[in-house]
């Protein structure tokens, strides 16, 4: 999509967003559950695939989220990819836990919530966008190794032990690939 | 300020959401007051972002689920009146009960303060009290020494993670405050001193029994494996 029509899909998803928060507008959700279930099924289907039941079920819990939670969506601290993201990945990661042998009484809900950032300064919209543009720019010029690294762990959500084991190479190899990707991407910077 | 963080690919994990329960209430407690680790979140969520709008989707008709999730909502909404869900004052109330404030990821297992829980005393200075067992997995506990006291010399069967929540310990490398992750490789042997000026409470994720070392001390070794899990799975 060219950038300009791909901006102002972005803006109007904010709208629709507000238009939950602000009158349970439904059309504005139908609109949302277009564009993202599909995505969040993927996101699924990729840590388990086959598994269209299971990506069913948390996409409908994700768009539940969104409906219940849209007042809580903040454009200033978050673009709304990142916040459904977000949603998506603690949704699939209750989901995970409710559903497997071993039962963890630990709830993610409590580890996982919005970080409030109380230095928040007038320059932090800006900034956001900053990093948004950095990270994204960034992602496209990686290697493909590189990124293939970053998608066995975010998307499939593979530890880094597993992602060495599928992809025959060294748990070095894998830790070593995901650093310099993150350095690159001005995520990482060395303490 | 925080000095030792979880490295960057716990973080990574974190925000991939594939870190284990037990580490990552670790790395929450500890980012809960950490802006360094905040920040760097949260360029690592918008990273998984951009990762997650590029994912191939297949097609797919959606139509059932579609109507099956907006009936769903009509309904709620009925029950609730439209009304947003309330948030739980209860926690909020809570934190003024105590001396110290208990972070909000560990409130689920410390109700109201870290003096009602149930501790086991280990030596006269040193107390734990386990929050969460995982089956046939990690321990999750609250350490407590007294001021300037040693911890009894020991070494980890597996890897450890302390998190410190109140007061300071130091050990052969280095001095550890509030708010530092330090994680501890099978095999590390140390031996803790708590600062001098107050008690120390620590948050430890062990994923296997730590072994005390010293002569006398040794005779503990049974009493720390029956409180974890692993021993007892594959007892």
């Amino acid at each position: 999509m060219e950038p300009a029509l791909q901006q102002q899909a972005d803006e109007q998803r904010v709208l629709d967003i507000i238009a939950i928060a602000q009158h349970r507008d439904q059309e504005a959700l139908v609109r949302l559950f277009d564009y993202y279930v599909p995505k969040i099924r993927a996101f699924c289907l990729a840590k388990q695939p086959g598994a269209n039941l299971m990506a069913d079920d948390i996409a409908q819990e994700v768009m539940i989220r969104v409906w219940n939670k849209a007042h809580t969506y903040q454009k200033e601290s978050a673009s709304l990819n990142t916040w459904i993201f977000t949603v998506a990945r603690n949704a699939r990661i209750d989901y995970l836990r409710k559903n497997s042998r071993h039962q963890s009484d630990i709830d993610p809900e409590n580890l996982w919530q919005d970080v409030v950032d109380e230095n928040a300064d007038p320059f932090k919209d800006m900034q956001h966008h900053r990093d948004q543009k950095r990270i994204k720019e960034g992602l496209d010029k990686l290697p493909q190794e590189q990124k293939q690294v970053l998608s066995k762990v975010y998307l499939e959500g593979k530890t880094h032990q597993e992602a060495s084991e599928e992809l025959s190479l060294p748990l070095g190899t894998i830790k070593s690939r995901i650093r310099l990707a993150l350095h690159k991407l001005t995520i990482y910077i060395k303490r | 300020m925080t000095h030792y963080h979880p490295s960057v690919e716990m973080l990574t994990d974190y925000a991939a959401g594939s870190l284990p329960l037990t580490h990552a209430l670790c790395v929450s407690t500890h980012i809960e007051h950490c802006h360094e680790c905040q920040q760097q979140l949260r360029k690592l969520e918008i990273l998984g972002s951009h990762l997650f709008d590029d994912v191939p989707t297949e097609p797919r008709r959606l139509d059932d689920l579609k109507q099956n999730l907006l009936s769903k909502l009509r309904k709620s909404d009925r029950v609730s009146d439209n009304s947003h869900p309330k948030e739980s004052t209860e926690s909020k109330l809570d934190a003024f009960l105590e001396d110290y404030s208990v972070p909000k990821s560990l409130r689920q297992f410390v109700k109201k303060s870290y003096d009602q829980l149930s501790w086991t005393r280990l030596s006269p200075s040193f107390k734990i009290a386990t929050l969460y067992n995982e089956e046939g997995g990690a321990q999750v506990a609250l350490t407590r020494v007294k001021a300037g006291a040693h911890m009894p010399s020991h070494t980890h069967t597996g890897d450890e993670i302390t998190l410190v929540l109140e007061g300071a310990f130091s050990d052969e490398a280095g001095i550890y405050r509030k708010g530092d992750f330090i994680q501890r490789g099978a095999n590390h042997k140390h031996k803790p001193i708590v600062t001098k000026d107050a008690e120390c409470i620590c948050l430890t994720v062990l994923d296997a029994p730590i072994e005390f070392t010293g002569w006398f001390t040794r005779l503990l070794n049974p009493l720390i494996r029956r409180h974890h899990p692993f021993t007892r799975a594959e007892g």
